[in-house]
């Protein structure tokens, strides 16, 4: 029997503000086990715990500062030219705070 | 003549036997026949004009731009619903280098949705099909540009490789696929899907293509801080064939058939070709090793690639919300717009993905899996960098054999004995090293491929092998030619 649920999928995709159709559950669901035990072939290679996690693909990557210059951005109107609903300069959405009735 | 390669092209350009305009004007009908016979495009550029033609070899000659590279004021789509109608206000860095040699973009080429596939059926304008069996996929995430470049649109289409996605698709429709060293060529501009793992490519009909489109890509861009300082390295000025002496090796738990209970006789078929071609090396002085890797270590590459891969990508996708661009979702507030949004725009096979990637990073889950996948990455590139101490690549078949059938592809997740054959291209994306495929004959009138992977920086001496090697087949330049009789 699957330790994956109908609810433990929805819940994945909700927390990444993605709703799922039934079928698409389903889709998921099917696959969960054999997609948990693919992962588990991560945890069958020994004595890991002390390799330290490749975050970054070369070793010899250097950070360097940039000099602090001005440098052009974009117009306005390029930036809303995307936004499928603007006012002005602005993007326009409905009210971020909502109120509550005390 | 689209058929020709860049060097041909140029000559008859330079010696004015044909002019820019008219290649692009044969570029964009042969485009229109290829849209309608195998689906690869999501815009056709049909008012594009020729260029000036300099002394450049790429100055006046159209190419294809997949549609996961931003273009300045052309629909980029990402091939996703979510940015169905969206055009940037900036063009990539990559696109830009090659605009500076005047070379003219003519489309831009379908792709498995935000580069997050393996098959190119999953774009939102539909499958692409494969130009030698309009029965088979193309593989993906490059399917339009491979499909593109196979049919003789032009002789190049750039590319993006996160896992295999320009040098699966390249062996599935006989070209070249080549994807440099991580940070050779910019990622500004490109849609990131796993950026640790991303890196910019080109897909040719042959190796020098692939050598002088990656020479006018790559360059340190300061609006990348992963690119680097490349001028020391001349891909195109480096290939001169001479590969005496030169070491490669072979995973003995990949291509030896005794790794496969009831071997399936095609891939039985392609272990074959491939142990022909590599004597076709031997010929040439390239001394060839069989090493044995742990397989504990090599069975859990498909699975690294995809905790890294789907975590990752769960990030870098969180932007889409249909707010400041991309269609507008509904609902009465703006956590509802953007759930509306993201549920109508993601397609259920992107959305698994996605479900995998939020799983992984479950508070329960990150250190076993996760981070755990990040250490066993790096395991996996130290005993590669360990090798290529010793040789100057790895050689080996691409995938089980030739393209798949698109009715019952491989769009569900399976853990067969064949899945280390079928992904160890990801190895590539892992450390970052360069990597080629090229055209290795046929089994059942489909093209097979054969690919090449080095050392961080070593693009010049892993291009040059793949050159050499090139040139002991007759495959070089093919373009495709279909045939359904199955």
């Amino acid at each position: 029997m699957s330790k994956f649920t109908k609810e433990m999928v929805d819940s994945y995709a909700d927390k990444l503000l993605i709703g799922l159709t039934e079928e698409e559950n389903k889709l998921v669901l099917n696959e969960f086990d054999i997609i948990d035990q693919n992962m588990e072939l991560i945890t069958k290679i020994p004595n890991i715990s002390n390799v330290p996690p490749m975050t970054h693909t070369l070793d010899d990557f250097t950070y360097e500062l940039r000099n602090d210059e001005c440098t052009p951005s974009i117009s306005i109107e390029d930036a809303l030219a995307n936004s499928d609903s603007t006012e002005g300069r602005q993007i326009k959405v409905p009210n971020v705070v909502e109120v509550t009735k005390q | 003549m689209m058929d020709k390669s860049i060097k041909e092209l140029h000559e008859l350009l330079i010696n004015k036997k044909v002019t820019s305009d008219e290649l692009v004007k044969e570029a964009l009908q042969k485009s229109h026949e290829v849209e309608d016979k195998y689906n690869a495009f999501v815009t056709i550029l049909d008012d594009a004009k020729g260029t000036m033609v300099t002394d450049n070899l790429l100055s006046g000659i159209p190419y294809g731009i997949k549609d996961n590279y931003s273009t300045k004021g052309i629909l980029t789509t990402g091939s996703s619903n979510t940015l169905k109608d969206y055009i940037p206000f900036f063009t990539a860095t990559a696109v830009e280098n090659l605009e500076k040699c005047g070379a003219v973009p003519v489309n831009k080429t379908a792709l498995d949705e935000f580069g997050m596939g393996g098959t190119g059926t999953t774009c939102h304008t539909g499958d692409v099909l494969n130009p030698w069996n309009k029965k088979r996929m193309c593989g993906g995430s490059s399917a339009g540009s491979a499909c593109a470049v196979a049919s003789g649109v032009y002789p190049y289409a750039l590319g993006s490789d996160t896992g295999d996605s320009i040098r699966k698709p390249a062996a599935y429709c006989g070209i070249v696929g080549y994807k440099p060293t991580y940070g050779l060529i910019s990622r500004y501009g490109l849609f990131p899907f796993a950026s640790s793992l991303d890196h910019c490519g080109v897909l040719t009909r042959c190796v020098e293509d692939a050598a002088i489109v990656v020479d006018a890509m790559k360059g340190k861009d300061a609006k990348d801080l992963t690119s680097f300082d490349s001028s020391n390295m001349h891909l195109y000025n480096s290939l001169n064939g001479n590969v005496k002496g030169k070491k490669l090796f072979y995973i003995k738990e990949i291509v030896d058939s005794s790794n496969y209970a009831n071997i399936d006789p095609l891939l039985k078929e392609h272990l074959d070709n491939y142990f022909k071609t590599l004597d076709n090396l031997k010929v040439l002085g390239v001394s060839i090793e069989e090493v044995s890797i742990d397989k504990t270590l090599l069975q859990a590459i498909p699975s690294v690639y995809v905790c890294l891969s789907c975590a990752e990508a769960t990030s870098n996708m969180s932007n889409l919300t249909g707010i400041i661009f991309g269609p507008r979702g509904n609902g009465n507030n703006v956590m509802e717009m953007i759930k509306d949004h993201r549920t109508k725009g993601f397609s259920p096979l992107i959305k698994r993905r996605f479900v995998i990637g939020s799983y992984i990073l479950q508070k329960e889950n990150q250190e076993k899996y996760f981070v755990n996948a990040q250490r066993v990455r790096r395991l996996i590139v130290d005993k590669m960098k360990e090798l290529f101490a010793k040789y100057d690549g790895l050689i080996l078949p691409v995938g089980t054999g030739p393209a798949p059938y698109i009715d019952g592809s491989v769009n569900h997740i399976s853990n067969n004995d064949t899945s280390i054959i079928e992904e160890h291209l990801q190895i590539g994306n892992f450390g970052g090293f360069p990597s080629i495929t090229i055209p290795n004959g046929f089994i059942n009138d489909l093209p097979v491929g054969i690919n090449i992977t080095g050392n961080c920086y070593d693009d010049e001496n892993i291009l040059n092998i793949a050159y050499a090697l090139e040139g002991t087949m007759n495959y070089k330049g093919q373009v495709a030619k279909e045939n359904n009789n199955e």
